[in-house]
């Protein structure tokens, strides 16, 4: 079970397959160069929008109005202009705040739950693994309304504190992710544990969680990196107060407060992928490894 | 004691201390997801803008029947459906295939597929937007390299949908990603096998990966289902950028440009109940969002009781 | 068991939920609910820090704004106005539901008032206005009518916009503006540029709602069209000025082309950017607001260009002269922290006549007040004195409120770029349609 979470290189498998292709060497050969050409051609197409907005937010503000396609002078300036001209700092300082304490909240609260969900036998345990996964489905603007009511009364609507604070209740997907991970830890593990006398709670922090890390560190990133992306929760929440706004919100007012200017909106773009791109690039195989999870898992 | 005496105590304790650990979420299942469906079912018989609250039966249903751009944004989330969801699918499956297919650079091209999956929403939205602009857009200036006059896209009520899901396709990475996981359980000796008795390409493709891969499939295809009821960021932004006019300060925005063809129902379920204040009304809106999902997480449901009976 | 536990937990915050229907916070006391502090007013209110929340974002508009305010620091040292810019409608009223209220709020359309006097978003002006003593018949009828509704007056006119007829000199070929809808038909053939294939160059006047200011409610007025009956149910059907309006502006369209005049259109620069299409030439003659002037004296000062009242139905030359006027609002929402201080300000940036002409001047838009209008110190041209002139006209009308004016605006709107696509076939059928979807959401909103 645990193969999983291995990271398999694709490149045995079809070697083996295309050994035992029947046919010529010429016939392979030519097979060989068409797939390595599409995937060449699909991969440019896939890496040119990165490229293009590269090379706009170098342009100058009259140069990005037009058809053309290479800058003619590189302003890197651009890049200090959008500071100096939007809030972007504190809405950098939002989105962290949001997504920092949102990961460690929702990490502090799933782990039980699912770790009680894997382990624990009781009754209604089937029922509780629905619950968690209706949950996971519900799409979030179905009950919009009545937790929009909540938040104001508690008078926390036009912060970012009605997305953050749920996450110390746990998280449905961070909870099922979790959860499926868990069922492939042996159970020999935690019985040891158990008659050298381990509680429950030991138990977890001893023998589960050094196991779990690289589901833990999957959800972490997954969180992590859906807080920085969301758009729905803070301008429901948040873009009332100008103070509170996240990333995603002023990038989509960007192009309204800069009337138009298409290198400044696509630096600002540029900033906002720009971390999860150097992420992903230092943690690749931790998200290779959580996508499959939830996928295969089914 | 004896065993049969022990069970149920056991049984009971353990219950006990599940209900400890699981407290927390339990109070996040009553508060964020058991009171609002009820409250969303109560408030949907309402007249209610925040302030004051009254009784009106079933004006709100009624008006749904009369709400012309509700109808056209349940349009546009079953063209989603219908559409970009298989799109989406055939084309990630499409790119996992030719990836275990690569006998250099795999890893590589694993990697550049799986990327843009990852850029934030409502970055890769605007620079879609940018690549796509009809005028200066570097799509339609290559496009008309090659002699062709590109559309519109998202300034065009026939090219706004399936320009979104071009988009889509971008962000298809992730689905890519479990289906070569998928693709690479697939034992080996089967193919092998089918070789051996002659069968083509296809037939191996028909006969042995897909009822092996059926499972992760289907998962794909009812989270991606789930996900396109769902579909609000990307649209929006789009209709806002595309649309540069609404953007004049005072203007209010009214999602969905062009012509209401990117309008989907969660987003008029949102103009609805937090522009509108029409919280009653977007109430209706949101049940029926919610019979939509819970009609497909049943499908998933299912699929997930046999496979707890198999881990249990 | 944890059955039993769910349904208690839910019962218990339906419960606490349910019963409490009201959000938002009143904050402090309503306006005018406490006696009026004796002597002067300025000496009465303790020191206190105020936040103001308005929707300009060019910098000199928000420079503006601030000297406007600087002259109520000066009569009010004790009161700090914190400034936020770039506000909009939606955050206001989301941010007073939400019970997180600014004490002041601005919005440049009038669009939501209404909505905000009924349900109470802005506090009612009335007893404070009565207390001090304010005349409002300083306001013309206009500004006064879309500063209330159904009685309540929960917001004043701080600056008021007019629209009218801007031509550039230079592509007008010697011609003088036109003065009925078939004079100015007639004048945009005349005036177009076209390429063999039809391609547009210039364009003598773009007749689409889809384009910039051409709003139905601007061009409302040109036909002497009505919105509402009495009930404040629609009227668009049943007032023969809209068809009237309808077909003259599908006959031009036609004319040009619909699929050459929308790529002409969309490849037109941005409205609040200095590639605006007037300011480049690309059109010889727009409606606009008054702010046009300011905005070419900042962008395209070489510009020779004239401003009239709009073109007027050839069978309604009385309405010559008239126009369409709206303006910037302002006023107390409800959970206002300080709101006599707030009135304070609401009531200086409103009727102070030094106020409204530093505003004036720095926005190039047309004052409220009779006083401020006749300032020896207001500048003037004679392409802003249009303005002035068509905002005194007795015939210029405004949007009535409605609570549901941003929905019946864009219901219409919408329909009318189907109209001008061509895909509507029986006019009177589709206005009919209109009318039937702006009465089932009055219906809903409970109007």
């Amino acid at each position: 079970m645990s193969t999983a979470l291995a990271t398999r290189s694709p490149a045995p498998a079809s070697r083996s397959r295309a050994r035992r292709a029947p046919g010529t060497r010429g016939r392979r050969t030519l097979y060989w160069i068409a797939t390595h050409a599409l995937a060449l051609a699909l991969a440019i197409m896939f890496v040119a929008p990165l490229f293009f907005i590269a090379l706009t937010a170098l342009m100058t503000d009259q140069q990005a109005l037009t058809s053309e396609l290479w800058p003619k002078t590189w302003n890197w300036d651009n890049f200090v202009t959008i500071f100096t001209g939007s809030p972007l700092l504190r809405w950098i300082g939002n989105t962290m705040l949001y997504a920092g304490l949102g990961t460690a909240f929702m990490l502090l609260s799933s782990i039980p739950v699912a770790y009680a969900l894997a382990r624990f036998r009781f009754p209604g345990r089937r029922l509780a693994f629905l619950a968690v996964i209706a949950m996971m489905m519900l799409p979030p603007q179905v009950v919009a309304v009545p937790v929009y009511l909540i938040w104001a009364r508690a008078e926390l609507t036009g912060t970012l504190w009605p997305l953050i604070l749920p996450m110390l209740l746990g998280d449905a997907f961070s909870i099922f992710l979790l959860r499926q991970f868990l069922l492939t830890i042996p159970k020999d593990y935690t019985d040891a544990a158990r008659v050298d006398g381990c509680s429950d709670f030991t138990t977890l922090a001893r023998v589960i969680l050094p196991m779990a890390r690289p589901a833990i560190a999957a959800v972490a990133l997954f969180q992590f990196f859906y807080c920085w992306n969301d758009y729905y929760g803070p301008l429901l929440y948040a873009s009332t107060n100008l103070d509170n706004w996240t990333l995603s919100i002023g990038l989509a007012s960007f192009k309204a407060l800069h009337s138009v200017q298409w290198n400044l909106t696509m630096a600002a773009t540029l900033l906002v992928m720009a971390p999860v791109i150097i992420v992903f690039f230092l943690a690749q195989r931790v998200f290779i490894e959580g996508v499959t999870l939830t996928g295969v898992k089914g | 004691m004896s065993a049969v005496l022990a069970a149920p105590r056991a049984r009971r304790r353990e219950g006990l201390r599940a209900l400890v650990w699981l407290s927390p979420w339990l109070v996040g299942f009553a508060v964020f997801f058991a009171y609002p469906l009820v409250a969303t079912v109560y408030f949907s018989f309402h007249r209610y803008d925040l302030f004051t609250l009254e009784f009106i039966g079933l004006d709100n249903y009624r008006y749904l029947l009369t709400d012309e751009r509700a109808l056209i944004s349940i349009g546009n989330t079953l063209w989603l459906v219908a559409f970009m969801v298989p799109a989406q699918l055939l084309f990630s499956l499409g790119l996992a295939q030719l990836v275990t297919r690569l006998k250099a650079g795999a890893g590589f091209f694993r990697t550049v597929f799986y990327l843009p999956s990852l850029i934030p929403t409502v970055a890769g939205t605007v620079s879609f937007v940018f690549l796509l602009n009809p005028a200066t857009g570097p799509v339609n200036q290559f496009l008309e390299l090659v002699g062709i006059t590109g559309p519109d896209w998202f300034g065009d009520s026939d090219w706004s949908k399936p320009s979104l899901t071009l988009l889509g396709l971008w962000g298809a990475g992730n689905t890519m990603v479990i289906f070569l996981a998928a693709l690479l359980d697939v034992p080996k000796h089967l193919y092998e096998a089918a070789a051996l008795d002659g069968a083509g390409a296809w037939r191996q493709f028909r006969s042995i990966t897909l009822p092996t891969i059926s499972p992760v499939l289907m998962f794909s295809a009812v989270t991606g289902v789930i996900y396109a009821l769902q579909y609000f960021t990307q649209a929006m932004i789009a209709a806002r950028v595309a649309s540069g006019s609404t953007d004049s300060p005072g203007s209010a925005f009214v999602p969905g440009y062009p012509e209401m063809s990117t309008l989907t129902l969660p987003q008029w379920l949102f103009h609805a109940g937090f522009r509108d204040y029409s919280m009653g009304y977007a109430c209706v809106l949101a049940l029926l969002l919610f019979a939509a999902s819970m009609a497909f997480t049943l499908i998933l449901l299912r699929r997930f009781r046999a496979f707890d009976r198999e881990v249990s | 068991m944890n059955r039993r536990f769910l349904t208690f937990a839910v019962a218990a915050v339906a419960a606490t939920a349910l019963t409490a229907c009201t959000a938002g916070k009143d904050g402090a006391p309503a306006l005018g609910s406490q006696p009026k502090a004796s002597g002067s007013a300025a000496a009465a209110l303790p020191a206190a820090t105020i936040e103001l929340w308005h929707g300009f974002t060019a910098d000199s508009e928000v420079k503006a704004f601030e000297d406007a305010v600087a002259g109520f620091r000066s009569k009010f040292p004790q009161i700090t106005v914190k400034l936020t810019k770039g506000v909009q409608d939606d955050q206001i009223t989301q941010a007073v539901r939400g019970g997180s209220a600014p004490d002041v709020a601005a919005s440049f359309t009038t669009d939501n008032v209404a909505q905000w006097c009924r349900s109470g978003v802005f506090q009612d002006l009335t007893p404070v206005i009565e207390q001090d003593g304010i005349d409002l018949s300083v306001l013309p009828a206009a500004s006064r009518s879309y500063t209330e509704f159904d009685g309540k007056r929960c917001t004043m006119p701080m600056l008021a916009d007019a629209y009218g007829l801007y031509y550039n000199k230079a592509l007008m070929k010697g011609e003088q503006p036109p003065k009925t809808l078939s004079e100015l038909t007639e004048l945009a053939k005349k005036l177009t540029v076209r390429d063999a294939d039809g391609t547009i160059k210039v364009a003598g006047f773009i007749p689409s709602v889809q384009y910039y200011e051409n709003s139905p409610s601007h061009l409302g007025p040109m036909v002497g069209a009505k919105w509402y009956n009495e009930d404040g149910t629609s009227a668009i059907g049943s007032d023969p000025a809209w068809k009237k309006l309808l077909t003259w502006q599908k006959e031009l369209i036609d004319w040009y082309g619909h699929d050459k005049l929308d790529r002409f259109r969309k490849g037109l620069g941005d409205e609040w950017s200095a590639e605006h299409p007037f300011h480049k030439g690309k059109v010889a003659m727009v409606l606009d607001g008054e702010w046009r002037n300011a905005m070419i004296a900042n962008d395209a000062e070489d510009l020779d260009y004239g401003t009239a009242p709009l073109p007027v139905a050839d069978d309604r030359p009385e309405l010559y002269g008239s126009g369409f006027t709206a303006g910037t609002v302002i006023g107390v929402p409800k959970g206002a922290k300080h709101p006599q201080h707030a009135w304070e300000l609401v009531k200086y940036l409103t009727t102070d006549t030094r106020g409204l002409v530093t505003l004036s001047n720095a926005l190039r838009n047309v004052p409220t007040t009779k006083a401020a209008m006749e300032s020896p110190d207001l500048k003037k041209d004679a392409n802003f004195q249009t303005f002035l002139d068509i905002f005194a006209h007795p015939k210029t009308s405004t949007l009535p409120s409605n609570v549901n004016s941003v929905f019946n605006q864009e219901a219409f709107t919408t329909f009318i770029a189907e109209w001008e696509k061509g895909s509507v076939k029986d006019l009177d059928a589709g206005l009919a349609g209109v009318d039937k979807r702006i009465d089932d959401k009055l219906k809903l909103s409970g109007g």
